[in-house]
């Protein structure tokens, strides 16, 4: 038999997990010389794993990876642009202290290799001597294209590359891209932006739960049916086994509940253009969006790390100005962050780290020995928190961890909850518990602000959900009727109506 | 069209000096203050001419190559505590090997402890390495380790070098004269290699990329690892030039130094030359005025009458004042940016 011509890249059945996290299950792709291939998925789906297998950043558990027909095995990125696969990172991997020049010596090109393509970018006139950290993000995006198209690979992976350009500069990579194809290389094409998808791309493979669900061509294909296809046929299902008692919720917040928090056309940089909301008492406020479409700063100001470039927050009609996060739990809005690293101390026990708000009290300094005690235990019980690793809190399980993490608020008096992605990664018995935690913490009086990656949970645990698009509220409606279809399309800035 | 070449020209060089002025504004401002304490110096005492000069300086070059010793290693993202002990080491290596040799076995002895000091300072930066222990406690022991070899080659003072040898970092035979020339030389050749080879090769570049930003650092292709060992054994090349320094200036090796001490002024001079401590900032060449001025300042406030004791917390406050000017300097391009 003869040899059929082998394809530019293929992987078999490529698999990793972090600890019990499953992040990629069995990933076969094939990209041809000449075509620009599409990877798409919702959050978590995988995407980014499997680019920084194919980088060298991470290696696979398990599976395999062909170029032209030999098998590789990439340990670290020089492996892999040392094979032809050159990767635009979603993290700009230039080096902020040191010069363009000197950042291009790093990976042994020099500014002569790169020219011809910022000449293409309508950046022929950059500053090599300027540092890093001095160039606009947008710019840096575009140098690191140019550095990757410079090693001359055969395979150019841009994981999000246009999500920091302009509409005119994406325009402008696009048109490298389409040079790139035509000199028969090949792009791995990731963007949560459909249209562009839809208009660069030859053919489409789509990631779900970390597998490869669907590969098809593009021509002809609209992006509602990108959309179903990313959902999956069997999500009804899954929607409802996740949760047994998945009702959406009865909702009995209504227009006369106090307002207790006000964000008012808050810009931060260029990643919040201008979001407005209204939180009221016993609300459970959903926010969702794809990565980075500035829900983290949005988070970030309400619960007082940033300051706002414009516009304010309101706390139960006071303005206010936190100039840190001790100020914003004064005010009594407190943050249960995504990053559960950050949010506990680790090496204290499960008592210290609930008792944790109570040392703030610097007036309550001596009654603190005697109704900590009691304060805590009553949050045990009520979070059934496995104490047989209470000792350490580094020793539970991530689900328990966050328990900690969001009981410790329960301990003290607040009016806002601020709870970013709180069940991620977390199993189902643990995320109803959390489920009925929130809506428990609503009906006592308080009010939650819930940014969620998992778009099924909305309609469980939510009274209202707002969109999230581009730093702006691009959608907004009841949780009840928000089904998934709905929330992904609004969540690609696809089809925005205020209902 | 060419009446307009030269005045672009103008601007871009008036752009280009600016910038230049902006990043390298604390390395000029350290030599202006070095300058500075000089003539006020020469002021202070009766006399002021080639001897002063060659003391200081032939006096502040184990300083010097100490600080660049560190530098390297902090710039990195590391800190070598190290690097006073290895001087201990080198010295008495070097007292003990060549003492009564010619100058040409001199020569090839301290070849050979250049390149034995950079092996073992880079083998403690694989160890660190390998084992993800933090830098500190690594390099804490390799101080004490450094240390008892010293008093193993050497047990007590003794030893010696060649005069020739001698006056290659002092200018003096005896160590003591008033040619400081040599001295320069011996400073400014290992200096501006090593300043060379930080600003201009991919392999220099990568200390600083892996000190600055150690992620990006690895997605350019970067191997963190392999940059730090080599951060190591440079600084323990280094190390062993401040050692021949220390050897030529008494004449004999002393295991007893304090190699902790030394290993503290090093920080000082790093701080004080602009090197930032949490890596990625900085430059070999800010850190020799930085050591001459911290060297600098016992003469100085002898000449003043200052009691020894309290010359010692004058030093301490300068270093902390001199942390807040550059905090405030940092805070105010932040938020001009």
């Amino acid at each position: 038999m003869p040899n059929p011509r082998q394809p530019l890249l293929s992987t078999e059945a490529i698999a990793k997990s972090y600890g019990p996290v499953v992040a990629l299950r069995s990933v076969d792709l094939v990209v041809e010389s000449g075509e620009i291939h599409a990877l798409l998925g919702a959050n978590g789906a995988g995407k980014s794993t499997f680019v920084k297998i194919l980088s060298g950043v991470i290696h696979q558990d398990a599976g395999s990876v062909d170029i032209n027909g030999n098998r590789v095995s990439f340990t670290v990125p020089k492996d892999a642009t040392g094979a032809g696969v050159a990767t635009v990172f979603q993290d700009p991997a230039l080096i902020p202290d040191l010069s363009m020049d000197q950042n291009l010596t790093i990976s042994g090109l020099h500014r002569t290799d790169i020219e011809p393509w910022l000449e293409l970018m309508h950046l022929a006139d950059l500053d090599f001597g300027l540092l890093a950290r001095d160039v606009p993000l947008a710019t840096r995006r575009l140098i690191d294209l140019a550095r990757a198209l410079a090693l001359d690979p055969q395979l150019l992976m841009l994981d999000e590359i246009t999500a920091a350009l302009t509409p005119e500069q994406a325009d402008l990579v696009f048109d490298v891209m389409r040079k790139w194809k035509r000199m028969n290389r090949s792009v791995l094409f990731i963007s949560h932006r459909l249209g562009e998808v839809l208009s660069i791309c030859d053919i489409a493979t789509i990631l779900r739960n970390g597998q490869d669900v669907a590969n098809f061509s593009l021509d002809g294909v609209d992006e509602a049916e990108l959309v179903s296809a990313m959902l999956g046929e069997e999500l009804a299902a899954v929607a409802v086994s996740a949760d047994s008692e998945a009702s959406p919720l009865v909702t009995s917040v209504t227009e006369q509940s106090d307002v207790v928090l006000r964000g008012v056309d808050l810009h931060f940089r260029e990643k919040v253009n201008g979001v407005t909301f209204d939180l009221r008492r016993g609300e459970i406020l959903g926010v969702t969006a794809l990565e980075g479409q500035g829900q983290d700063e949005l988070f970030a100001m309400l619960s007082g790390d940033h300051r706002p470039t414009t516009g304010e927050i309101i706390v139960n009609g006071d303005p206010m100005s936190a100039k840190s996060p001790y100020d914003a739990i004064r005010k009594g809005l407190v943050l249960v962050p995504g990053d559960r690293q950050i949010a506990l101390f680790p090496q204290r026990s499960v008592r210290e780290n609930l008792a944790i708000p109570l040392y703030n009290r610097v007036a309550r300094w001596l009654k603190l020995q005697s109704d900590e005690g009691e304060l805590v235990d009553t949050a045990i019980q009520r979070l059934d928190i496995d104490t047989r690793a209470a000792s350490q809190v580094q020793r539970l399980s991530g689900g328990n961890r966050q328990k900690v993490t969001i009981g410790r608020w329960l301990i003290e008096d607040f009016d806002v909850l601020l709870c970013f992605d709180p069940t991620r990664g977390i199993d189902i018995q643990t995320k109803a518990q959390i489920y009925d935690l929130l809506r428990e913490v609503a009906a006592n009086g308080a009010a939650v602000l819930l940014y969620s990656s998992e778009l099924r949970e909305i309609p469980i645990v939510c009274d209202r959900v707002l969109v999230m698009y581009d730093g702006e509220v691009v959608h907004e409606q009841p949780a009840a009727t928000a089904t998934e279809e709905v929330l992904l399309t609004a969540a690609h800035g696809l089809g925005a109506v205020k209902q | 069209m060419t009446a307009t070449t030269p005045t672009v020209g103008r601007q871009h060089r008036s752009m280009a000096w600016r910038r230049w002025v902006q990043r390298h504004g604390w390395t000029v401002g350290i030599w202006v203050l070095l300058l500075f304490l000089v003539v006020w110096y020469s002021t202070l005492i009766p006399r002021f001419g080639g001897f002063q000069t060659a003391t200081i300086i032939s006096g502040g070059t184990a300083w010097i190559f100490l600080g660049v010793a560190q530098a390297v290693v902090v710039i990195a993202g590391g800190l070598d505590l190290g690097v006073g002990g290895m001087l201990v080491l080198t010295s008495v290596t070097a007292a003990q090997l060549m003492d009564g040799q010619p100058l040409g076995m001199v020569v090839v002895i301290a070849i050979g402890i250049v390149i034995a000091a950079a092996i073992l300072n880079g083998f403690v930066g694989w160890i660190i390495t390998v084992s993800k222990v933090p830098d500190i406690v690594v390099t804490l022991g390799s101080l004490y380790i450094y240390q008892g070899l010293a008093l193993m080659v050497l047990p007590k003072v003794g030893g010696g070098t060649n005069g020739s040898f001698r006056w290659m970092f002092t200018g003096s035979e005896n160590g003591i004269g008033s040619n400081p020339w040599p001295s320069i030389v011996v400073i400014a050749i290992p200096v501006i290699i090593v300043a060379w080879w930080m600003g201009k090769t991919k392999s220099g570049l990568s200390l600083y990329a892996v000190g600055s930003d150690a992620s990006a650092a690895f997605l350019s292709g970067v191997r963190a690892g392999r940059t730090k060992i080599v951060a190591f054994a440079v600084a323990g090349a280094f190390a062993a030039l401040a050692g021949f320094s220390s050897v030529s200036i008494s004449g004999v090796g002393n295991p007893t130094t304090e190699g902790g001490n030394l290993t503290l002024n090093s920080v000082a001079a790093i701080v004080i030359g602009g090197v930032a401590l949490t890596g990625g900032i900085g430059s070999a060449i800010a850190v020799v005025p930085a050591a001459l001025i911290l060297f600098f300042f016992n003469p100085i406030l002898s000449a003043l009458g200052v009691d020894p004791n309290r010359a010692q917390v004058i030093q301490g406050v300068l270093i902390v004042f001199v942390m807040m000017i550059a905090g405030l300097l940092e805070w105010r391009r932040l938020r001009r940016s």
